[in-house]
């Protein structure tokens, strides 16, 4: 029973967790601008549509990650508080780059 | 997909429940209680349990250490290693260790390979957790030290909390053989990429020391950084040594 409640509790709270999509085609983030409400985490499903690998990178965001060329990864970030974050792509900086705007809700 | 949902779910019932009391009761054992370590000096750098997929590096570590009874006078450790990620999740890292003191002059001390493994996505659990492997072999002498143990890392905003507790088992027929355990503790503040501060802990057989350490990047190029840590160390027991100065250098391409 106590696992049971464990599992649902764990199971919902996996599911609660919301998603954003977001794509890097031509050495550039789609959407550039990522709004997630405050103090939430978030999953980020990056899709590189691009041949070449890319870097997600934000020292403000505390994230690193490879994605491959044609290939998806994802991101968990927060909970944050209200501001803006920049990230940018460590391969093509001069393009790739964007920010998550974290509002309160 | 029933088994892969199950599976989830009991990995993250498992980190909910069991890990995060299981940490922080490895973290009171290992700071309450007089844990031992390999011999020596448990000062070393603090692993995080990440790895950056492509990434290789190039590293130099050093610890100077002095008045530690039982061990040579201004002893001086280095550690030259050459690293790579394997896929996203696995690291490799090959060690020579040389050694000079007050009384002999610098010589190859051992052997090690190393191989980290990411276990959790960064940030998708209440702490993330990677596991850490090392086999070294002292050059001139039959000695082994197989070590193993967790790394765990939690963020709280700009500070980070991680703690490395690590299982050594030695044999060799130069050795009694033995098994011990270590803790490394770090609370780090991410000030800039540049530079920031932390408090780290060390805790073995003759180590209880504590002391503020810096670090931070400098970005060389495309996916090229130089990343340096500089800390002092203080023995806090009678047997620690009073000063250990500590310094990394890592190249990372």
């Amino acid at each position: 029973m106590a696992l049971s409640l464990v599992l649902f509790g764990s199971h919902a709270a996996f599911a609660a967790t919301p998603v954003i999509k977001i794509k890097i085609q031509d050495h550039l983030f789609f959407p550039e601008i990522i709004e997630i409400p405050a103090y939430t985490k978030v999953k980020l499903l990056i899709n590189n549509l691009d041949p070449t690998a890319e870097e997600f990178e934000s020292y403000e965001l505390n994230r690193e990650k490879i994605i491959s060329g044609n290939r998806k990864a994802i991101i968990f970030i927060g909970p944050l508080p209200p501001g803006e974050y920049p990230f940018f792509g460590e391969f093509y900086p001069k393009t790739a780059q964007g920010k998550v705007v974290v509002v309160e809700q | 997909m029933f088994i892969s949902i199950f599976n989830v779910q009991i990995m993250t019932a498992l980190l909910n429940t069991f890990l995060r009391p299981t940490l922080w009761l490895g973290l009171a054992c290992c700071t309450t209680f007089s844990v031992c370590i390999a011999d020596g000096n448990a000062v070393d750098k603090i692993y995080h349990p990440y790895v950056d997929a492509l990434e290789q590096e190039l590293e130099w570590r050093t610890i100077y250490q002095d008045n530690q009874p039982g061990a040579k006078d201004h002893r001086q450790l280095h550690r030259f290693s050459y690293g790579r990620a394997f896929g996203d999740r696995w690291f490799g890292e090959i060690y020579l260790t040389g050694e000079n003191s007050e009384d002999t002059s610098f010589k190859l001390e051992a052997y090690e390979i190393e191989a980290k493994w990411q276990i959790t996505e960064q940030g998708e659990y209440w702490s993330d957790w990677g596991l850490l492997i090392e086999l070294e072999k002292e050059a001139h002498e039959n000695i082994w030290e197989f070590s193993t143990g967790i790394l765990v890392e939690k963020e709280w905003g700009r500070w980070s909390g991680t703690a490395n507790l690590l299982l050594t088992h030695e044999w060799g027929s130069d050795i009694e053989d033995e098994v011990e355990s270590s803790a490394a503790l770090q609370v780090r503040y991410r000030l800039s990429r540049w530079f920031e501060p932390a408090l780290e802990f060390y805790s073995g057989e003759d180590t209880q020391a504590i002391g503020p350490v810096f670090m931070g990047n400098i970005n060389t190029g495309t996916r090229q950084s130089l990343h340096w840590e500089a800390g002092m160390i203080f023995g806090l027991t009678e047997e620690s040594a009073n000063n250990t100065v500590r310094l990394l250098i890592e190249y990372e391409f």
